[in-house]
């Protein structure tokens, strides 16, 4: 088996960590003395954002690059976004289908473009969005649920993690942290800058953040294409330590990753990643993987799902040389957020399970994903049996909402964020 | 994970996602926007883009990004400062329902062919359809006015126009000054 880590992949790593560091070293990120500027002035206008070079030249258009010759003229193509949030009465909750005992309620609306959602220690939910520049929080007050928008005016914040009274966001090239936010949702603080030299490219370049058990802040740096061999910067894993701005490489070869979470027993991260476009209706699969190793490479964009080599990129290679996915979770289906099923709520048996979130399907004729699954592991952290959890979004090829992220609630319920319909959903569990 | 594809398998329907809008609303909403975009959406003031035929979907989101001030511009924004989501449904349901008025742009037959050639070439068709009557959220560019369509293109290409989701951005990093004129002259004269 050939080691991934070859010399000169290894001092390219190391360039770009010093590069990244020599960025840091300029704006002095974590320095609590330095000016933060206000959120306004801080996030790019939008405006001004494209026109600043990414560190990798621009790509081809994303859209096109591996496109056989056959499919040049499909008329397939990106699902519309959603930029508002639908009244209730077009939310067919009624429609959802759910195991005995089960149940789903809306739970908050008004939300447009609903993404990853974090939890906060006095309970505040906070959810992040891709397409618009807000950032929501959820706060219930004598009884009563309410959502503030308390963040305006940032670039593709995806990406949400609580820790130590702060909010961490991360944007799609740098992430920023909201001190003591729970108490100040009426007047968030001005962000610290903890980070700000990742790669600029809009292809895969908004950001899924955990908080890994070590305390650094895991992410996700997608291909910026399709289908490319991609700069050694991208098709990562990576880790940010929040406390000095060192960054390391986790996993490579990852296409990209909107949804991870760390095993409650074991601490390995586990992630879900986007197979790409254009090789069919049926293939490659979307995956899910687990970081045994760090620095492993899981083979895109020579191999994907394992064993599957790339008809134009992976000549000559094979996907002996890369570590497989654990689990292949259907083709086209965009798995987005995933966690591990740690409440008291639900029947014992779900007990680290995994649930995904599917944000379904554009590449393919007819429309799948749209759904929740569950994933069964084994003792060994195998996973033995993948199944639905709650399907219903879509009927036929008309979808009505596309689940985005899940998160277990304190109570043990699960709440699952959907962004077309701007809207959080609550899933719980009565005998 | 075979069994994944058959679970979930449903009956071809057309990918457009249902809005509950009201044309008939749309109409009276629409009036005011008549004096700059033409009778039934068709434009002929230089600039200004014809909305008849667009798909609903297409007027819908840009109207949304004109609101939000993610697209600016001094003459169209005003107007879509107080519209609601549901005025902004109808308004794209009624304009979805305008039939194009044939397109009556004298054109540089020199360019448009080049411009046909490009299109070719960059696929464009495969996203705003054969017939480039567009799809969803992606918008019709046939008969469109010529200096619309040089501003958008440039204005997507330098991200002056800023995009939803930076497909269309992507898409026109590859066009040259001179390939942006000749696709327009193109695009402003297919019926
Ligand atoms: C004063 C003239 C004026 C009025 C009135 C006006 N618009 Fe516009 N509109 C424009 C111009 C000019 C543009 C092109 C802006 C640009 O160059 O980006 C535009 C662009 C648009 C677009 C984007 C089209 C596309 O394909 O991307 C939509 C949709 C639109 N207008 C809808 C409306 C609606 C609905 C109304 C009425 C409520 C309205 N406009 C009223 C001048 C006007
Ligand atoms: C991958 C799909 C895709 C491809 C390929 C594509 N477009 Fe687009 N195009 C879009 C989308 C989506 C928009 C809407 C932009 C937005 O998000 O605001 C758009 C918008 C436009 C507009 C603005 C029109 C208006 O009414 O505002 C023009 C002009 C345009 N495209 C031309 C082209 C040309 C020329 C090509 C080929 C070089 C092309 N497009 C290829 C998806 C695509």
């Amino acid at each position: 088996m050939r080691s991934f880590f070859t010399r000169s992949t290894v001092s390219k790593v190391a360039g770009w960590i010093a590069l990244a560091a020599a960025v840091l070293a300029t704006v002095n990120p974590v320095s609590a003395q330095q000016p933060a500027a206000s959120v306004v002035q801080a996030a790019p206008a939008p405006q001004v954002q494209p026109a600043q070079q990414p560190l990798a030249p621009p790509p081809p258009p994303s859209w096109q690059q591996g496109r056989p010759e056959s499919m040049k003229s499909s008329t397939l193509a990106p699902n519309p976004p959603g930029l508002t949030a639908k009244p209730a009465s077009e939310m067919k909750l009624d429609k959802i289908k759910l195991l005995p005992g089960f149940s789903i309620e809306l739970w908050a609306q008004g939300l447009p473009n609903a993404r990853s959602i974090a939890v906060g220690a006095k309970g505040t939910v906070f959810v992040g969005t891709r397409l618009i520049e807000n950032v929501y929080a959820v706060v219930e007050k004598d009884g009563k649920r309410e959502v503030k928008t308390i963040l305006k005016g940032l670039y593709r914040p995806n990406g949400l993690v609580f820790h130590n009274g702060a909010l961490y966001v991360a944007e799609l090239s740098r992430i920023l942290r909201y001190d003591n936010i729970e108490d100040n949702l009426d007047n968030p603080p001005k962000p610290v800058i903890v980070f700000d030299a990742l790669p600029k490219d809009e292809p895969h370049g908004w950001k899924y953040m955990t908080l890994g058990p070590d305390g650094w802040l895991y992410f996700n740096i997608g291909a910026p294409c399709n289908a490319c061999v991609p700069p050694d910067t991208h098709a990562a894993i990576v880790r940010v330590d929040p406390k000095n701005g060192v960054m390391e490489t986790v996993a490579k070869g990852v296409r990209n990753s909107v949804g991870m979470a760390f095993h409650p027993n074991t601490k390995e991260l586990w992630f879900t990643n986007h197979g790409r476009d254009w090789l069919g209706e049926d293939m490659p699969n979307d995956t899910l993987h687990r970081v045994s190793k760090k620095g492993v490479h899981f083979g895109y964009p020579y191999c994907h799902q394992g064993d599957f080599v790339d008809p134009e990129l992976g000549k000559g290679r094979s996907c002996a040389e890369f570590t497989p996915p654990a689990l292949k979770l259907g083709p086209h289906i965009a798995p987005l957020g995933m966690r591990f099923y740690t409440g008291k709520m639900f029947p014992a048996e779900f007990r680290n399970r995994i649930i995904i979130a599917n944000h379904g399907s554009w590449n393919r004729t007819n429309k799948i994903g749209f759904n929740l699954m569950q994933v069964t592991l084994d003792a060994q952290g195998k996973p033995v049996k993948y199944e639905p959890f709650a399907e219903g979004w879509v009927d036929g090829n008309n979808y009505w909402g596309r689940p985005v992220d899940v998160q277990v609630m304190n109570d043990g319920a699960l709440l699952v964020s959907d962004d077309v319909a701007g809207a959080l959903y609550r899933i719980s569990y009565k005998k | 994970m075979r069994g994944v594809s058959c679970l979930f398998a449903g009956a071809w329907l057309v990918a457009a996602q249902a809005i509950a809008a009201d044309v008939e609303a749309g109409r009276a909403k629409a009036e005011v926007c008549v004096a700059c975009h033409g009778l039934n959406g068709n434009a002929v003031l230089p600039g200004v883009p014809s909305l008849a035929a667009q798909p609903a979907m297409h007027t819908f989101l840009q109207l949304v990004q004109f609101r939000e001030k993610r697209r600016r511009d001094p003459q169209m924004s005003p107007f879509a400062e107080k519209l609601t989501d549901r005025d902004m449904q109808d308004i794209g349901a009624y304009f979805a329902a305008q039939k194009a008025a044939p397109s009556s742009f004298v054109v540089d037959a020199n360019k448009a062919a080049i411009g046909r050639k490009l299109l070719e070439a960059h696929h464009c068709g495969s996203c705003h359809m054969p017939d480039l009557s567009g799809q969803n959220q992606i918008p019709r560019l046939a008969g469109q006015n010529v200096e619309y369509l040089v501003k958008q293109m440039r204005g997507l290409k330098d991200g002056s126009r800023r995009d939803i989701d930076g497909t269309m951005a992507s898409a026109a990093q590859a066009l040259s000054v001179q390939d942006i004129d000749n696709l327009a002259h193109y695009l402003a004269s297919v019926k």
